[in-house]
């Protein structure tokens, strides 16, 4: 299996760092994967015979570009999906949930070009799905985006696969791991948001601008695509119903906790309605997880209730998803 | 900590007791071992069975199922006490909703007035924390939902009123 990389940031890096931990699991399972190009926003790394991923990790940690790499070409992610052969492109570049630009051209070249689509690339798949989703099918290519949501937390798979016989009525979760982060510590110490919310981003757990984050933002493009992925709506990032938890005191928190209460940030589909907003959640609800993990409900017609929970972030938990969506595509081959 | 939320029947019971000290808490006991929520008690005594050394009293409690009921029934017979009317459950969802807010000072009254509107829907209990007066304040509401009450209408009165009083209105997972 050749593989293209578009997007070497913190999840692509991840990437091949999971690679090279798992590389005597995946020969020993008759795996052969292998990584024909990476693009960043410098240029394209290219070698047909295989990228060398420690020289490759060298190269982005001493310069930053992976033009810099031996070989490499200044061309662009859309001139090495159309020029270079390869079986799969793995699309990673930032969400950008104005456009999903450049990922959605990226995604939709890939599929033109006869190359399986895998991706963690959120904002696309929020404000285009219907079109990526038959643009897979009307060129015959697997298209899977399992670490688009929840990371680590398996979920549009299991939907779909484990439980194929159910219909999916509702889902209910907590879909961001930052937010949940910072309303866990909150309710934990007392602590005014804003200074959560600075120890968070010093801590990693928070962008610098983290307004997709705190203002629902993520967790609104996440529930877009699993209402269209599981429970086979038509939705864009612009029906959802979104609020933030800016206005979260300690004070409220408390007194929450004090009639059996959490906050939590959920993300909601249910009778055609999306909602993103912070919501009052029991104590012993299976929804009341901490950290940053993530949590996801899904209501089923006959198997009922199912609660999903793992973490929803982080470069090699998000990878775990990526890989496992890569190995289902070969296994089809 | 409480737990205040979930779905509620409200009962009436009718207690046929003897008319001596210690009965009270004979029956009170099983209500409240089993889990039952006192509402109200009367005591209603009446001339005719005074004089025949019994008394009734008149209790309302909230259950979460029929099941509470059975066992206090059966607890109580077992005290020689018996239920000479059980009234109709009349069946109650208990839902919270907390707003943030300058709450008090965009008439909290007013507030719990234009919920308390709504057909089937009361404000049965609020907690509120003002920190300092600058700050946002809390309140939680305890809701109760008669099974009449629409659940949306409830949804878009909160709505209306965060819109208008710059409210953040957060709902509990039953609403």
């Amino acid at each position: 299996m050749k593989i293209q990389i578009i997007g070497f940031g913190v999840i692509g890096q991840g990437f091949l760092r999971v690679l090279l931990k798992k590389k005597e699991e995946l020969e020993m399972a008759g795996e052969d994967i292998k990584i024909v190009s990476i693009t960043d926003i410098s240029g394209t790394a290219y070698n047909d015979k295989g990228i060398d991923f420690e020289k490759a990790l060298e190269t982005v940690k001493n310069s930053g570009r992976i033009i810099d790499y031996p070989e490499a070409r200044k061309i662009s992610g859309l001139e090495a999906i159309e020029e270079i052969d390869a079986d799969l492109v793995l699309e990673l570049t930032p969400s950008n949930i104005k456009t999903g630009e450049p990922g959605l051209s990226h995604m939709l070249a890939a599929m033109k070009a006869g190359k399986h689509l895998v991706t963690s690339n959120k904002a696309p798949l929020a404000l285009k799905f219907k079109k990526l989703v038959e643009t897979a099918e009307k060129n015959g290519v697997e298209f899977r985006y399992e670490a688009t949501v929840g990371g680590a937390m398996p979920i549009i798979n299991l939907a779909r696969e484990t439980l194929s016989a159910d219909r999916i009525l509702s889902i209910e979760g907590i879909l961001n791991g930052t937010t949940n982060y910072i309303l866990t510590r909150m309710t934990q110490e007392g602590a005014e948001f804003e200074h959560v919310l600075k120890e968070a981003q010093q801590l990693g757990y928070a962008e610098t601008d983290p307004t997709y984050d705190i203002g629902g933002i993520d967790t609104a493009s996440k529930l877009v695509i699993l209402a269209n992925a599981l429970m086979g709506m038509n939705a864009t990032y612009k029906d959802v119903k979104t609020h933030g938890i800016t206005r979260i005191t300690p004070e409220a928190i408390k007194l929450a906790r004090e009639s059996g209460y959490v906050i939590k940030l959920i993300g909601e589909v249910k009778n055609g309605i999306l909602e993103v907003a912070p919501r009052l959640v029991q104590v012993s609800h299976p929804l009341n997880v901490g950290g940053a993990l993530n949590v996801a409900m899904l209501t089923c017609d006959i198997a009922g209730e199912i609660t999903v929970a793992g973490k929803g972030a982080g470069a090699i938990e998000t990878n775990s998803a990526i890989l496992s969506d890569i190995i289902s595509i070969t296994g089809r081959r | 900590m409480k737990e205040n939320c979930g779905d509620i029947m409200r009962i009436s019971l009718d207690l046929e007791l003897k008319d001596m000290p210690g009965q009270l808490i004979g029956a009170l006991e099983p209500i409240s071992e089993f889990g039952a929520n006192v509402i109200s008690i009367v005591h209603i005594r009446e001339e005719e069975r005074v004089r025949s050394g019994k008394t009734h009293v008149h209790f309302v409690v909230d259950v979460e199922s029929i099941d509470v009921i059975e066992r206090i029934a059966t607890e109580l017979g077992s005290r020689d006490i018996k239920i000479v009317k059980l009234g109709e459950a009349i069946r109650k969802r208990r839902v919270g909703v907390l707003i943030i807010g300058h709450v008090v000072d965009t008439d909290l009254r007013d507030t719990i007035d234009r919920i308390n509107e709504l057909s089937g829907v009361m404000v049965s209990d609020m907690s509120l924390s003002m920190p300092k007066p600058e700050k946002e304040s809390s309140a939680l509401f305890d809701i109760e939902l008669a099974e009449k009450a629409n659940q949306k209408d409830v949804l878009d009165r909160l709505c209306e009123i965060a819109r208008e009083k710059n409210l953040e209105v957060i709902r509990s997972l039953e609403v």
